[in-house]
């Protein structure tokens, strides 16, 4: 109760001009950034990781919040208009977005679209408030041999449920793993694969790992591929939005259903709180939920708003989801909640079962945005910038490029004033154009490094406890839950074949 | 077959986690009495990827050419901006923020359009780079390097 009192009182803090002034910018950079095929919401957090030295924590991860609900609903936009998902997470909605476009309701749509966002994103971030102080709680009861066995869960399940690509994500993985190994050991003064740089000694710092994997990579990997931005700028020309249309009608609402919107929220959310799942996975699935409890399936894929609803409200509320193991444990969701827990720890903040019960006064104002952004943010930009909303995919990609590259370089340059870091943020996006380019999974390795030093140090202290008997992960109750579950998992993503339901529904 | 982009992609892997397991080995023994040492952990981490890397070349050699993606069209314009971000470091602390980010800004516009209305693609790269230091400088206060210190 404490906790929500807080969150309550936070929202005086975006009261403050300077602070409302990030969170806007913030909600419009997402949007952008979303709404622009081939740019991604996580490259706009990537790219203005830096700036986080010059805010103080609150002002950098309010700023965060916004931009992550921002992507979540941005890549509607030209999913719905010209049929190319701004973000993975709406791919779902082009499903019935660009119907409905084509059909003369391309307002509607968005308006759909945005109401969905609203209800998702809110309905998650009230979750989010009400139950990560709980799961805080409870995540303090787990130990030194439960909490390996947690990060173990996570980085297995992030790895298997890359299905058919197994493989490749478990060979992801062990590449973000090795990364986390270079510098000196946690337990003894050892430096290990440093191969003489003494500026390796410390580790590969999180900002150029952060930077090249999101940044320079995307920037490599859009100088190899021109056609998505000009077939959108070409398609973008040719539709016109009036603002009037935006409202989508109660009949259309009633129709779509309360039940629909809340069931998806929840399919959402609790997608969201599995690590690596995201956005796409939930509208995914919140959709396929719509298909099959519809009276009407025949009608999803030709203009349906209840798929867009379904999709939407689904992949907003993942955000809530995805900061409940992120701020209670630790793991990050999905790759924003990577980058925000990046922001944490440049801030000098350790990410873990006490952050909300020491640090709850710099966590509440997030949890505040993150409602403030979907409640309010969500229909004000719509309405404010919906006309205009289209003509973003417009914007000159050479220009557009070349800012990002400069934003990239010289922002690994920001934490140490050092050029190693550039390079070695050069080298991380090579890796990852590298591995994106053969379909490896880039989050999985991202994981793999942010998680890999505990996880390490977990396994040694465990068995150091136990006397070095490997029982200890069976016999502690904390650490046979995660085994479990880890089982569990296994079992439903590996062992059993995927459902009838999820390959009928139509599109994919 | 042996040869083919995807599959030396995975060969560099494999030769970068065989190396990672070798140090690793030089490390020292993984347990000793007082439990699991610092080589236990990268030892374990390095076998799991030469594993899982060992999987994909056998999946990809046995999936055989007509399976890997035919590159019609190669296009080698991520390698020239490799090219042009590595000599933009190189040269950022030496001849400054300003010098270095123009030349770098205009060489990658020109690379990523084409090598027309060059005045207007010098006149774009001057104001994103005044933009930029504005912003990191004055906004954020980054010292950045400039020719006058």
């Amino acid at each position: 109760m404490d906790f929500i009192l807080l969150v309550l009182n936070s929202f005086t803090l975006l009261l403050d001009p300077f602070n409302l002034t990030y969170v806007i910018l913030g909600f419009v950079i997402g949007t952008v950034f979303a709404a622009i095929p081939g740019l991604t919401a996580t490259l706009a957090m990537a790219l203005l990781l830096p700036v986080t030295y010059a805010l103080n924590v609150e002002t950098a991860l309010m700023a965060s919040a916004s931009i992550y609900m921002a992507g979540m609903t941005g890549g509607s936009i030209t999913a719905i208009t010209i049929n190319i998902p701004g973000a993975p997470s709406s791919m779902m909605t082009a499903l019935d977005g660009y119907p409905m476009q084509q059909q003369g309701k391309g307002a509607r749509a968005l308006g759909h679209a945005a109401l969905g966002s609203m209800i998702g994103g809110a309905v998650g971030a009230l979750l989010l408030i009400a139950v990560a102080p709980f799961v805080a709680e409870v995540s303090l009861l787990v130990k030194t041999t439960g909490k390996f066995s947690l990060l173990a869960f996570a980085i297995i399940v992030v790895v298997i449920a890359q299905r058919g690509h197994i493989a490749q994500a478990g060979l992801a993985a062990c590449i973000g793993l090795m990364l986390a190994t270079v510098g000196l050991d946690a337990m003894e003064p050892i430096t290990r694969f440093t191969y003489g740089f003494s500026n390796l000694t410390a580790g590969i710092d999180l900002m150029p790992v952060i930077i090249g994997t999101f940044a320079i990579a995307e920037v490599l990997v859009q100088a190899v591929s021109s056609n998505d931005i000009r077939a959108a700028t070409a398609a973008a020309g040719k539709v016109r939005i009036s603002r009037r249309e935006f409202l989508p009608p109660l009949s259309d609402i009633r129709k779509i259903g309360f039940g629909c919107y809340i069931k998806s929220c929840l399919i959402g959310y609790f997608v969201g709180t599995l690590p690596g799942a995201g956005g796409s996975m939930g509208s995914f699935l919140a959709y396929t939920e719509a298909v099959r409890t519809s009276s009407e399936p025949e009608t999803f894929g030709k203009g349906n708003p209840k798929g867009i609803a379904a999709s939407e409200s689904a992949n907003n509320a993942v955000c809530g989801g995805a900061m409940v193991p992120m701020l209670t444990f630790g793991i990050p969701g999905d790759p924003i909640t990577a980058i925000m827990l990046g922001v944490l720890i440049i801030n000098g903040i350790q990410p873990g079962p006490q952050l909300m019960t020491d640090q709850a006064a710099l966590i509440a104002p997030m949890l505040a945005t993150l409602l403030f952004s979907a409640a309010v943010l969500i229909p004000l930009t719509l309405y404010l910038l919906g006309p205009y909303f289209i003509r973003i995919v417009s914007v000159r990609k050479d220009v557009l490029y070349a800012v990002i590259a400069l934003l990239a370089v010289v922002g690994s340059y920001v934490a140490t004033y050092s050029t190693f870091q550039m390079f070695v943020a050069l080298g991380m996006g090579i890796l990852a154009f590298y591995l994106r380019r053969n379909g490896f999974p880039v989050i999985t390795m991202l994981l793999g490094y942010i998680l890999g030093p505990n996880l390490e140090e977990f396994l040694r202290r465990s068995l150091a406890l136990s006397n070095g008997d490997p029982t200890t992960f069976f016999t502690n109750p904390d650490s046979l839950f995660f085994v479990l579950l880890t089982l569990v998992f296994i079992y439903f993503l590996v062992i059993r074949k995927p459902s009838r339901r999820a390959e009928a529904a139509p599109g994919l | 077959m042996l040869l083919n982009r995807p599959v030396v992609f995975l060969y560099v892997i494999l030769a970068v986690s065989v190396g990672y397991f070798i140090s690793a080995l030089s490390l020292g023994a993984p347990i000793s009495e007082s439990g699991l040492t610092p080589s236990f952990f990268p030892i374990l981490v390095g076998g799991a990827a030469i594993f899982f890397c060992s999987i994909l070349i056998v999946q990809k050699l046995r999936a055989g050419p007509e399976a890997i993606q035919a590159d019609a069209q190669r296009n080698y314009t991520h390698f020239w901006v490799v090219v042009a971000i590595f000599f933009y470091i190189v040269a950022f602390k030496p001849i400054g923020y300003f010098i270095s980010s123009g030349v770098f800004v205009f060489a990658l516009i020109v690379l990523v359009s084409s090598f027309e209305k060059l005045l207007q693609k010098a006149v774009i790269s001057a104001v994103i780079v005044v933009i930029a230091y504005v912003m990191f400088q004055e906004l954020f206060g980054v010292r950045l390097p400039t020719l006058w210190g």
